[in-house]
């Protein structure tokens, strides 16, 4: 036996210039996670992100759940983005057990998608803009997003954790006179989000703060395998819908917003850029979309894979793109299944872009990440 | 130094605009916001539910036979059913039980409306299901047989001068 303590127990040799601190997990501005911060007077000399304090074991959970059962739990890690982190799901079932969805289907659910991604971004900007101290930024968010949540309601009967997707098609169909409400909300939504501009985005104070803050260089971001908004603010022009296109993204017109900067401004303008895209993606769908028809392939009420099966499958969620391996065993439950999720891809990047970095342009880096704890803990 | 002037003026600009616009917040317990259909129904003929609010069941005794299939669907999810026994006095059916759902568990996914084949079981638009203990919360086949009485009325309405709930 040796003297020597194990790496975590070893103490620390302490620098009188050096201080460590303790941001979460219980502070409101790290969400629940904690980030271990090293200050050298007001500059941040390192930092250590430390997420798991909100691990449900989702990935073992599914093991035990059958293929349809598995929807409730699986959307939790978001809620406010649930129908982005079924889509992967889904689609890798409907390969598994070799279903072929109707056409209308695939629109509904290119709808919610957009919809639901609109839904988180507007919840994540409320918070971005009240840790900066912008209180008209977070009302303003948090009551338009009520516009889409309505939609949302409309069409699954929930607010969130609609539970919606399901492998062969949608739970329900469109209700009735849907295209005529979608299409005024949408327009009033894009005409709102426009505003924001005004007060956020071209405001000097907001720039100020953050322009040439957290700078992340086009070649880091590739070599962090960085997704999302963080890419693409990196100057990638990175995006599954377009580069991967699944159920009908390759008929519709997508143009996701590219910017070269990579500071945190960018971070904070991509995902708002990527709303006022997804309205229009909504309006395309309603217009090209099969006006009846049916939307779910009848399914036994427990599917089995066929055999020793494999399928890996993603898409373009609010925060990057959302992968899904599931492997079946040709039983009722998955014999493996597993999230790659980017918010644990993303987080990677915070110890580079905060080094240097004043404390105070913490939050602001920090949730220029998109960051959400609940999901990259699974 | 005109661009961080202009930008302040835009900023402050837009906010008193805001001072004609009208109230967007739905006020909550006065208001209920109006919903599209009768509840979470499922038609086993073409495998589609129909939109509706997700909140408390409602169980109709002259359709469930006691087959089960809502608490097997349930038992993955919430373990929220349970069959139990129908009192005598009360209609019965061929097993004579009955979904007994408590609400302390239930995840409100709709699963058990889907999994029914004979339109027994469906959701509705009562979601206050607040109660001071936990056996309040466990509703009966006799309770879940009650339609539950919703004023809701409020929707989003849009005009030039923004969106209100009316």
């Amino acid at each position: 036996m040796t003297n020597e303590l194990p790496p975590g127990l070893a103490i620390q040799k302490v620098d009188e210039r050096i201080m460590t601190l303790n941001v979460g997990p219980q502070h409101p501005g790290s969400g629940h996670m904690r980030i271990i911060v090293q200050i050298d007077g007001d500059y941040i000399v390192a930092c250590d992100p430390d997420p798991g304090y909100v691990h449900r074991g989702e990935e073992k959970m599914a093991e035990y759940r059958n293929y349809i059962t598995n929807i409730p739990h699986l959307e939790r890690p978001v809620i406010h983005d649930s129908c982005n982190i079924l889509y992967p799901y889904v689609l890798g079932v409907e390969e598994l057990l070799g279903i072929e969805v109707p056409e209308r289907a695939k629109y509904v659910r290119v709808i919610c998608a957009e919809l639901n991604r609109c839904i988180y971004i507007m919840y994540w900007l409320a918070i971005y803009g009240i840790f900066l101290g912008h209180s008209t930024m977070f009302m303003w968010p948090a009551g338009d997003r009520e516009l889409l949540i309505d939609l949302m309601e409309k069409i699954s009967g929930a607010r969130v954790t609609h539970a919606h997707f399901v492998p062969g098609g949608v739970r329900n169909d469109l209700p009735p006179n849907f295209e005529e409400v979608c299409l005024r909300q949408i327009n009033y939504f894009e005409k709102r989000i426009k505003e924001y501009a005004a007060v956020f985005y071209d405001n000097p104070i907001l720039i100020s703060r953050t322009e040439n803050t957290g700078v992340l260089s086009r070649e880091d971001a590739i070599r962090l395998g960085t997704t999302g908004s963080v890419l693409r603010a990196s100057g990638v022009d990175y995006d599954l819908r377009i580069k991967e296109p699944y159920d009908v993204y390759e008929e519709l017109d997508v143009h996701s917003p590219v910017m070269k900067e990579g500071d945190s401004y960018a971070r904070s303008k991509i995902p708002w850029l990527d709303m006022l895209e997804s309205c229009n993606i909504i309006k395309q769908a309603l217009q090209k979309m099969p006006k009846s028809g049916s939307v779910r392939v009848k399914l036994k009420p427990n599917p089995k894979g066929k055999g020793f099966d494999s399928v890996y499958k993603r898409v373009e969620s609010g925060r990057g793109s959302l992968g899904c391996h599931i492997v079946s065993d040709g039983k009722v439950e998955p014999y493996r299944l597993k999230l790659s999720v980017p918010s644990f891809r993303n987080l990677i990047a915070l110890p580079y872009l905060l080094k240097g970095e004043k404390l105070g342009n913490m939050p602001s880096v920090y949730w220029s990440l998109n960051y959400w704890p609940v999901e990259a803990d699974r | 130094m005109t661009n961080t002037a202009t930008g302040i003026i835009r900023a402050l600009n837009s906010g008193i605009k805001h001072i004609a616009t009208k109230r967007f917040t739905l006020r909550y317990p006065e208001e209920k916001l109006k919903f599209v259909g009768d509840g979470y129904q499922y038609d086993p003929a073409t495998g589609v539910g129909i939109a509706g609010l997700k909140g408390r069941h409602m169980l109709f005794h002259d359709h469930c036979t006691g087959c089960q299939l809502c608490s097997i669907a349930c038992e993955g999810v919430a373990e929220a059913i349970a069959m139990v026994k129908v009192p005598e006095e009360q209609k019965q059916n061929k097993k004579s039980i009955m979904p007994q759902i408590d609400y302390g568990k239930c995840v409100f996914c709709g699963l058990c409306v889907d999994a029914c084949p004979f339109y027994a079981l469906y959701m509705t638009n009562d979601y206050e299901l607040s109660s001071f203990t936990k056996e309040g919360l466990i509703y009966t086949p006799a309770q879940l047989q009650v339609k539950p009485y919703v004023a809701q009325d409020s929707e989003i309405i849009i005009t030039k001068w923004g969106a209100t709930h009316g």
